[in-house]
């Protein structure tokens, strides 16, 4: 698919009224969202949008990196200038993984899975991931890039990493437009993001993500997980919390999962 | 933690509705018990602060049970004897894990003793795989970091103490 390139001139006509005007494409990058942050630093507007047909070096959460194919993936990465308090800013990091379950949806018809607090998956292979870094201090939040990696067109990964990833190619046995999936997976986070940032009262915003994410994924309710935080315990998940938070019920009683690092214990 | 700070922290307790809050740190307790809208508020400093560069400048009210709120304010919350170097505290902006390096076995962005500068990364504080780099508000030497890798932190924690250059 020579013609699937996603170039601002692929993609903006079908973004509709979305927030995006301006869109930076490159062959190739060490890291959209490193790219994002430092336009951001230097003033970027809110909307400007980082895609890249490789990284080189694409980053996950700490410091994982992130297997990036040319011309196969996505990897798209967002300026955000929220109004909201820094505490509510935690919601970005749900609303993307929520943006991205929908635009796979929409274009694919098969919904994956996703693994709190917002890793695309299906089954226990990992389709996708999000990186959402801040700039941000007690009273305000500066900025914030979003950053989504899919994998959608990949043949087959190499052999570190086979057990543990998968592509939208290899779940649905087909080649599947990149140009589309993106300008849904914008036109989403656009949704999802305005829907969010009205100042000061987001309360509407976050009982329907809350609800959202709950049913479209089947870690939030009743999943025996393994957790990799606070020296590592196992139990059953209960919901989410009223700031997002993943809550687990352990041995050592009720637990609230911060970070991630949540892993499914296969059922015997 | 000054006047305002512990305004600062009150109101998002009332915010949040949480009706009793604990804060341990160094020679610093702080304890906040609510009943209804008032909240009642113990704040102790020991006598003899640890090992600081600088002294940390404290409300003079800050040694017995104070009222922030309301009820009086203390004079001056720099005394005028302190040293050119008062200690700032960089805060925690939200809920979440703190790293000191940018990713596991990396240098820290930071040790005790640094010359940091405005707007220098000083560590990262994460929660739901959102990465907030923390900045320094000021520039100076990183006098006391008052957090360890990986711990849990909540939202307006201080993190470092920092004795601003003037």
């Amino acid at each position: 698919m020579t013609d699937d390139l996603l170039t601002p001139e692929n993609l903006k006509p079908l973004l509709g009224g979305a927030m995006f005007r301006e869109i930076h494409h490159f062959t190739a990058i060490d890291s959209t969202n490193s790219a994002a942050m430092q336009a951001a630093a230097a003033g970027a507007e809110e909307g400007s949008v980082f895609i890249a047909e490789q990284q080189h070096s694409g980053r996950g959460r700490g410091g994982h990196s992130w297997h990036s194919a040319p011309g196969t993936g996505i990897y798209v990465s967002v300026v955000l200038r929220p109004k909201l308090s820094p505490g509510d800013v935690l919601w970005l990091s749900l609303i993307a993984g929520l943006s991205a379950h929908e635009a796979i949806e929409s274009v694919v018809s098969v919904a994956p899975d996703l693994r709190w607090p917002n890793d695309i998956m299906f089954g226990q292979q990992k389709l996708g991931g999000i990186l959402t870094e801040l700039n941000a201090d007690v009273h305000r939040v500066n900025y914030a890039v979003v950053g989504i990696g899919i994998n959608v067109n990949q043949a087959e990964f190499p052999a570190d990493i086979r057990e543990l990833a998968t592509s939208l190619r290899i779940e649905t046995d087909r080649e599947w437009p990149r140009v589309e999936i993106t300008a849904a997976l914008l036109k989403s986070v656009d949704r999802e993001y305005r829907a969010l940032n009205v100042a000061g009262h987001p309360a509407a915003a976050i009982s329907s993500i809350t609800e959202r994410f709950e049913k479209a994924s089947s870690y939030a309710r009743g999943a025996q997980v393994r957790v990799d935080e606070d020296g590592g315990y196992s139990g059953r998940t209960v919901g989410l919390d009223a700031r997002g938070f993943l809550r687990v019920e352990s041995a050592a009683g009720l637990k609230t999962v911060l970070s991630g690092g949540v892993r499914k214990l296969v059922e015997k | 933690m000054n006047q305002k700070e512990l305004k600062e922290l009150i109101e998002f307790l009332i915010e949040k509705d949480i009706a009793e809050f604990e804060l341990e740190r160094g020679d610093v307790k702080l304890r906040v018990k609510r009943a209804g809208n008032s909240p009642e508020v113990h704040f102790v400093q020991s006598a003899v602060p640890q090992v600081m560069a600088a002294p940390i400048v404290m409300p003079q009210a800050a040694t017995g049970a104070a009222t922030p709120a309301g009820g009086h304010t203390p004079e001056k919350t720099e005394s005028p004897a302190a040293s050119d170097e008062d200690l700032f505290l960089v805060k925690s902006p939200i809920v979440g894990t703190y790293y000191e390096a940018p990713s596991p076995g990396s240098p820290p962005f930071v040790k005790v003793g640094d010359t940091v500068e405005t707007g220098q990364i000083l560590c990262i504080i994460e929660a739901m795989k959102l990465m907030n780099e923390i900045e320094s508000d000021v520039s100076g030497v990183v006098a006391k970091i008052l957090v360890k890798n990986g711990q849990p932190v909540e939202y307006g924690q201080p993190l470092f103490a920092i004795a601003a250059r003037k």
